[in-house]
């Protein structure tokens, strides 16, 4: 028997287009994927108004542990938190602030109050934070 | 006899081949997609924040800007019919711009002077935030928020 020696006539060629566009949707899910996982902090961007400050500096981007509380305006209690994207409880806060890793370590708390939420709400949070000996409390703001 | 090649009719003619075309549209819609998504229209940033211990703050000090023995200052932020208002030793500032002359006072006789705000509980966050970013950019050091804790 002869064998076929012309891979252009009828023999199986391994077409990579394919495997290449499927490669590229992978990689392209999991950039996105990722992304949406780091803006998962600023869920609620759009009813948040975060308030404009000139000395402010870039966020880090670094992997520390990192609670970030979103504090939202709400017209009978003046605001209400929400962490991860799911409202939140002073108390339930309060615990996840004094939350400690395995190695003993405090998490950092990025406070993300709107401009209109009054202090009342937010005294507690830094309160808390104090008391839970969490000194790494940062506002976000807006570049003006 | 041959079968014809899924690329060639007989006549030989090219087909049009729409899997990649659709390919290469599908992930150009989904990158513009993406980046006007994920173009923000103004960055974040952060202002760290020193947070003094737990315990009441005593503003009745006496304060004067020129005094080389000051101990800490205290700002108070008030808030009045529905406007902020601003107190520094029992004085009455109704602009921004008048604390930070006091505190730019301040800042020249002691850059490190403990500087605590004194929030009232009902004054909007905007008003903190430009009080203490007024601070940070005049330089001072030490900027604390006062925490009232009763219990």
């Amino acid at each position: 028997m002869r064998a076929p020696t012309n891979l252009a006539r009828g023999s199986l060629g391994f077409n990579m287009t394919p495997m290449i566009d499927v490669v590229f949707l992978l990689i392209i899910f999991f950039l996105v994927s990722s992304h949406l996982v780091r803006q998962d902090t600023q869920t609620e961007s759009e009813e948040l108004n975060l308030p404009q400050a000139d000395s402010g500096q870039p966020a880090d981007a670094d992997l520390a542990r990192r609670v970030v509380v979103n504090v939202l305006p709400d017209p009978v209690s003046g605001g209400r938190f929400v962490v991860g994207g799911r409202p939140m409880g002073s108390d339930d806060l309060h615990k996840l602030i004094a939350y400690r890793d395995r190695s003993g370590r405090r998490m950092e708390v990025r406070i993300r109050a709107d401009c209109t939420v009054p202090y009342r709400v937010v005294e507690p949070l830094m309160i808390a934070c104090a008391r839970a000996g969490v000194w790494k409390v940062t506002f976000a703001v807006v570049e003006k | 006899m041959r079968r014809p090649t899924c690329h060639r009719d007989d006549r030989g003619r090219l087909d049009v081949k729409m899997t990649p075309m659709i390919d290469v549209i599908f992930l150009l819609l989904i990158f513009f997609v993406c980046t006007a998504s994920f173009d923000p229209r103004q960055r974040e940033e952060i202002l760290p924040t020193r947070l003094s211990l737990p315990g009441t703050i005593d503003s009745d000090l006496p304060i004067d800007p020129e005094m080389l023995d000051l101990e800490e200052i205290v700002v108070k932020v008030l808030w009045r019919d529905g406007r902020a208002r601003w107190q520094i030793n029992n004085r009455d500032y109704g602009r921004l711009g008048e604390v930070g002359n006091v505190l730019v006072a301040v800042s020249r006789v002691q850059i490190e002077l403990p500087v605590i705000l004194d929030v009232e509980p009902a004054v909007p966050m905007e008003n903190v935030i430009d009080l203490y970013d007024l601070c940070r950019k005049i330089g001072l050091k030490r900027v604390q928020f006062a925490a009232s804790v009763g219990e």
